[in-house]
Formats: C-alpha cells, sequence, structure tokens
C-alpha cells in the first residue's frame, strides 16, 4: 500500500512538473518536487523498494521529458545510492541533515551531469549558470522542509496501517490454531 | 356674537361672489392667491421634505439588500467579461493558426502541447499526436510564428519535440534585410546565437532572421527570430549575435506538423558530433 501510494504520488508529481508547475512565473522558481521523492526514498526505503521506485520514477520523466533516454533513471539511482550510502553509515543519517543533505546533492548532481554530459556530448546544453543553479538549490531546499513533513506524515500513516493490519492477521490466525 | 360671524361671512361670500362676474382675475383673487401662494409653498416643501426623509428612510432599508446584489451583478459580470476576453482572445489565436494552416502550402497536422519538460537543461514539449496520426521521427514542427522544433521520439498518440531553442538543434538561416547567412544555435532559454556571421557583414539589432531554405523541402523564409544584441570581439572572424526566438517557447499550445518534412530537418538541423538522436 506504501508504495503504490508512493508510485501515484510519484505519477502525479512528474505530470504536474511537467504541466501547471510550467505556468509558474521564473521568479518563483518551480522546485524539482521529484528530486525531494528520490532524496526522501533513499532516507526511508530499503534498498530493492528504493532502487526500484526510483528507476520507475526516472523512467517515467524519461518518456515524458528525456532527450538521451535513461540519463534521468541512471541520475536518480546514482542520487538514491548516494544519498542511501551516506545516512546509512555516517553520522549523517541525523534527521537535522538531511534537509541540507538533499540540496547539497542536488547542487552537486547539477555540478556533475553538466560535467559528464559536457564530456560525453559537448555543445548539447545550455551555458553554465552559477546564479541559475543557486537560484533552483535554495528554492528545492525551501520546498523540501515542507514536502518532507508531509511525506513523513504519509509514510507514517501508512506505516502504521502496515503494522496494525500484520498484528490483525496474526491474531486472527492463531484463533484458529 | 355667531350671528355676527356669520354675517361677515356671508358678506364676504357675496362680495366675492359678485367679483367672480365677468371672468376676470380680479384685486380679491390676487389677494386670496397671495394669501394662499406661501402656505401652499410652505406645505410643499414641508412635504417634499418629509417625503425626502421617508423615501431615504424606506430606502436604507433595501440599500443593503440592493448593494449586495449589485456586487454579485458586478462579480458575475467581471466573470462574463474574463470569459468573453478569453474567448475572443482563443478566437483571435485560432483565426490566426487558421490561416497560417489555410496558407501552409504543405499537408501539416495540429497538435495540442499536452507537456512540457521541467529540466533547465534539456528543451522539450510532448504533443497529443503520433504514429497513428502520421507522425515519425524527424518530422518539423511549426506554429503560425516561426519554427518550434523538430519530431524526436513518438508513441502511438504522442510524440515528444525538441524545441529549436535547445542548444542541440542547429538551423541555417540568413538575415532576411542582408540575405547574409549563418548557423542559429539553440541557447536554451537565452534563445539562439547566430554562428559564423563575418564580422564586415551588416547585421544590427532588430533585423530579422528566416531559415536559409537550403535543402529545397524545408521553404526558406520562415521567422526564426529578431537580433536581439550584436557584439564585435577584437580576436576572431565573426559576430556574436544573439537573437530572441520567434516563437515564445513559453507558452506553446499549439503546434503544426509538417507531414511532408520527414527527415528533411536534418537537412537543415546539423546535429552535433555524438549526438544519439
Amino acid at each position: 500500500m506504501l508504495l503504490v501510494f508512493f508510485l501515484i504520488l510519484g505519477v502525479f508529481l512528474i505530470v504536474a512538473q511537467t504541466t501547471f508547475f510550467q505556468l509558474f512565473p521564473d521568479w518563483l522558481g518551480r522546485p524539482d518536487f521529484l528530486y525531494i521523492l528520490v532524496a526522501f526514498a533513499a532516507y526511508r526505503l530499503g534498498w530493492v523498494t528504493g532502487l526500484l521506485y526510483v528507476f520507475l520514477l526516472g523512467w517515467m520523466l524519461d518518456v515524458v521529458s528525456g532527450i538521451h533516454l535513461g540519463i534521468y533513471p541512471l541520475q536518480n539511482i546514482l542520487v538514491f545510492t548516494g544519498l542511501k550510502l551516506l545516512t546509512e553509515s555516517s553520522p549523517l543519517r541525523e534527521g537535522a541533515y538531511e534537509v541540507p543533505l538533499v540540496g547539497l546533492s542536488y547542487f552537486l548532481v547539477q555540478i556533475g551531469f553538466y560535467f559528464v554530459h559536457s564530456v560525453m556530448i559537448p555543445g548539447t546544453l545550455p551555458v553554465w549558470s552559477w546564479d541559475k543553479i543557486f537560484q533552483d538549490t535554495m528554492i528545492l531546499l525551501l520546498a523540501t522542509i515542507p514536502a518532507f513533513v508531509l511525506l513523513n506524515y504519509f509514510f507514517e500513516f501508512f506505516r502504521s496501517r502496515r503494522i496494525v493490519h500484520r498484528v490483525i492477521r496474526r491474531g486472527s490466525s492463531n484463533q484458529f490454531r | 356674537m355667531t350671528k355676527v360671524v356669520l354675517l361677515l361671512i356671508l358678506v364676504c361670500s357675496l362680495i366675492l361672489f359678485a367679483a367672480s362676474f365677468g371672468g376676470r382675475f380680479g384685486p380679491f383673487h390676487q389677494i386670496t392667491l397671495d394669501t394662499l401662494g406661501p402656505v401652499q409653498s410652505l406645505f410643499t416643501s414641508v412635504s417634499q421634505g418629509v417625503e425626502q426623509v421617508w423615501d431615504d428612510y424606506v430606502a436604507l432599508w433595501s440599500v443593503r439588500d440592493e448593494n449586495k446584489r449589485l456586487r454579485a451583478m458586478l462579480e458575475e459580470y467581471n466573470e462574463k467579461l474574463n470569459e468573453y476576453t478569453e474567448a475572443y482572445s482563443t478566437y483571435l489565436g485560432l483565426h490566426q493558426k487558421l490561416r497560417f494552416k489555410e496558407k501552409d502550402p504543405f499537408p501539416s497536422i495540429t497538435a495540442r502541447v499536452v507537456g512540457k519538460g521541467p529540466s533547465y537543461w534539456f528543451q522539450t514539449i510532448v504533443i497529443d499526436r503520433g504514429e497513428n496520426d502520421g507522425i515519425v521521427d524527424g518530422m518539423v514542427a511549426r506554429n503560425e510564428k516561426g519554427v518550434v522544433g523538430q519530431v524526436i521520439q513518438v508513441s502511438p498518440n504522442y510524440s515528444k519535440i525538441l524545441l529549436a531553442n535547445a542548444p542541440s538543434s542547429a538551423i541555417d538561416a540568413m538575415v532576411q534585410k542582408s540575405r547574409v547567412r549563418g548557423i542559429l544555435k539553440g541557447a536554451g532559454q537565452r534563445g539562439y546565437i547566430l554562428h559564423y556571421v563575418l564580422k564586415k557583414a551588416d547585421v544590427t539589432v532588430g533585423d530579422r532572421i528566416v531559415t536559409a531554405g537550403i535543402g529545397g523541402i524545408f521553404p526558406s523564409g520562415i521567422p526564426l527570430g529578431r537580433v536581439s544584441a550584436v557584439r564585435k570581439k577584437q580576436r576572431g572572424m565573426f559576430q556574436e549575435i544573439e537573437v530572441e526566438p520567434a516563437v515564445d517557447f513559453q507558452r506553446l499550445e499549439v503546434v503544426f506538423v509538417n507531414l511532408t518534412e520527414k527527415l528533411s530537418w536534418e537537412a537543415e538541423m546539423h546535429r552535433p558530433m555524438g549526438a544519439d538522436y
């Protein structure tokens, strides 16, 4: 149920980001909610579930907006893996670091993406803009806080339902032994 | 006493009766009128004042309701006005598109833009026409303002278009006024950059840039944009020319995909080395 909910949320965000988010004025910015969702998945979901999930998100985004197919799934998997490794085996797993880490990783991903893309397929990206990247990162950071609160709420809600469901099932099965 | 008063009244009546003969408005009439006139005036003023106060007082009862009603009406009319303005704008837009389509010598298919790529790095849109409508990779999408882009991926019912302002696109273009030719490359949100125009060439801000028409299939003269800045650096042979796109890529709603232009884009758009589309 949890995964289904997050999949539906992912589809909704992809559709939203490619349609009515585009109507927002430039000065307001368009936070990359999908990136936030991928980061959240890295913090909360397990390895297999999370990798599957972020791959599916990247794949769908690739279909609706990618030029070089495969870039978004690869990016999502790398972001997921990077964040997962960082938070699993270091002091950065503390909740206080989660939001800043999203911003920092986004910033680094943009730089890495631009560098790799420029080397692999030169001349196919717009001119690098520090202003734009800083602006996008700040907007993403601002959007991450409420988004994480909301995502956490849904995550806990579905997880608690799953636990209750398991307990009920276990209890009922014992009755018939 | 009563008899005296009665007698006085009788005498006065007789006098007035006698004065009425002959149909003349005599002194008694005038005195009477001058006496009654001010009283009438007073009564009229008072009654009008009372009526005014009454009307105002009574009106107050309904003013609030009327105010509410008028506000509701105003909102309703504003809403209608917005609807009509929007409808009129839509009509103008569609009329312009229809005229463009009628004038277009090539068979084209109209498509609605249903999505736009969110990334800063790539410029793509998704349209609601696909293989089932005869669209294949490489077809050129245009609108009444000019070149929009190229179809890069197709599904049965939808297609993805790489916008002309994407840095990986390049169009053979020329300055309409001086016929100077160059390569127009996309520069993302900055529009286009016109490359390979010699410093001695006559190019000024405001000049129109159109397609050069090399290859024959893609007609020449399709608007691409206007020169927005010209820079001549000391080094190098060429000018640096920025071009503001004729097409507003942020507000694309409808595009026309030219069905005869299959793969002709390759003649016009030079893919950079290593591009995999």
